[in-house]
């Protein structure tokens, strides 16, 4: 039995782990060790009620593990500061008034259509309609909103040094007229951050390591 | 707060007590099961080895597998049933020197089973 106590806080530990380096993409509105719980719960409920020559002891013993484990990391986070950033993480702040911080998008595993989509279920829908923007240690999008958003829905012309053809075609540009305007801002596309355009031709445009800009540029597409 | 830290105590009080308890049980009653199987591997070597022997250490085990199901896999407990009937079966046609393999795989099982249970590290990972 101490086995099995000793076999399910190593995967405990081991998943907590896994989950924290694969960043604030995979979690959702749960602590790293709230969700490896639930991972594990199921799992450990499971085995030794549909598989007969286990016995019953052992989920029973493996669960009760999970309640030790989970009351212990919970009373480490109250007495020890510390501690909770190592189990839980800390917020990361992706958005500033300089514009996106690539860097802490990176320590999350996330790139900046992920960023994009957060905003948007935040009800967000241009970058430059908050002031910051941050995921909090459960994964979660929360940002302090400036007093007008535009009331537009852009599309991303370049994430990372990436153009994207297809919504470069929704706006009825072209891979060649964003290299263009790209290097009349001084800065080759590859060096472009992100790139994103509105239907009325509200450029937001950021280069790696710079603030943001907001310009303008002819569109042609109707969306 | 307190309410939660008695209930942590009492949980690790209770796996504590289930570790050291299932334990000392799967050591002591697979212990005896070892000893009763050399007596008879003994009786077997000397060729005076009787139905009768066969049938109570198979009462013996019969006994103490019951128990031994809460603790252990059923499948480990299903090894010892397989080789303890084929040299029981032997025994009962006085073949001793065939049954003599089956009660040594059964002593090497029965060595080693409650090790199988032990905290150590080739068991952990």
């Amino acid at each position: 039995m101490a086995l099995v106590f000793l076999r399910t806080t190593i995967i405990f530990f081991t998943l907590l782990l896994v989950m924290r380096l694969m960043g604030k993409s995979q979690i959702g509105e749960m602590q790293p060790f709230e969700l490896v719980i639930t991972l594990l719960i199921a799992e450990l409920a499971c085995i030794p009620m549909a598989d007969s020559s286990v016995p019953l002891l052992y989920g029973i013993v493996s669960i009760v593990a999970i309640f030790i484990l989970h009351q212990i990391v919970w009373l480490l986070d109250l007495w020890f500061k510390p501690m909770k950033t190592v189990v839980c993480g800390k917020p990361s702040l992706v958005i500033t008034k300089e514009g996106i911080d690539s860097y802490q998008l990176r320590q999350n595993n996330l790139d900046v259509a992920d960023l994009i989509e957060s905003m948007r279920g935040a009800g967000y829908f241009n970058l430059d309609d908050v002031y910051y923007g941050l995921y909090e240690a459960n994964g979660k999008f929360s940002a302090l909103a400036k007093e007008q958003l535009t009331p537009t829905l852009p599309v991303l012309l370049v994430d990372s040094g990436k153009p994207d053809e297809k919504n470069a075609r929704i706006a009825g540009l072209t891979v060649d007229k964003i290299k263009e305007f790209a290097s009349e801002q001084g800065c080759k596309l590859k060096n472009v951050l992100v790139m994103t355009v509105d239907s009325n031709g509200r450029v937001y445009f950021q280069p790696k390591g710079k603030p943001y800009k907001i310009l303008n540029m002819q569109v042609s597409g109707q969306w | 707060m307190v309410k939660s830290i008695i209930y942590t105590l009492v949980a690790i009080a209770l796996c504590l007590g289930i570790f050291f308890g299932t334990q000392y049980y799967i050591d002591s009653q697979v212990g005896k099961f070892h000893s009763a199987l050399e007596t008879l591997y003994d009786k077997i070597e000397e060729k005076t080895a009787t139905r009768e022997d066969a049938y109570s250490v198979r009462e013996l085990w019969a006994d103490k597998k019951s128990k031994l199901h809460i603790f252990i896999p059923h499948n480990d407990i299903s090894y010892v049933d397989y080789w303890l009937s084929e040299a029981c079966a032997l025994i009962y046609r006085d073949e001793f020197d065939l049954a003599l393999g089956k009660i040594e795989v059964l002593l090497e099982i029965t060595k080693n089973l409650p090790d199988s249970y032990s905290v150590k590290l080739e068991n952990v990972f």
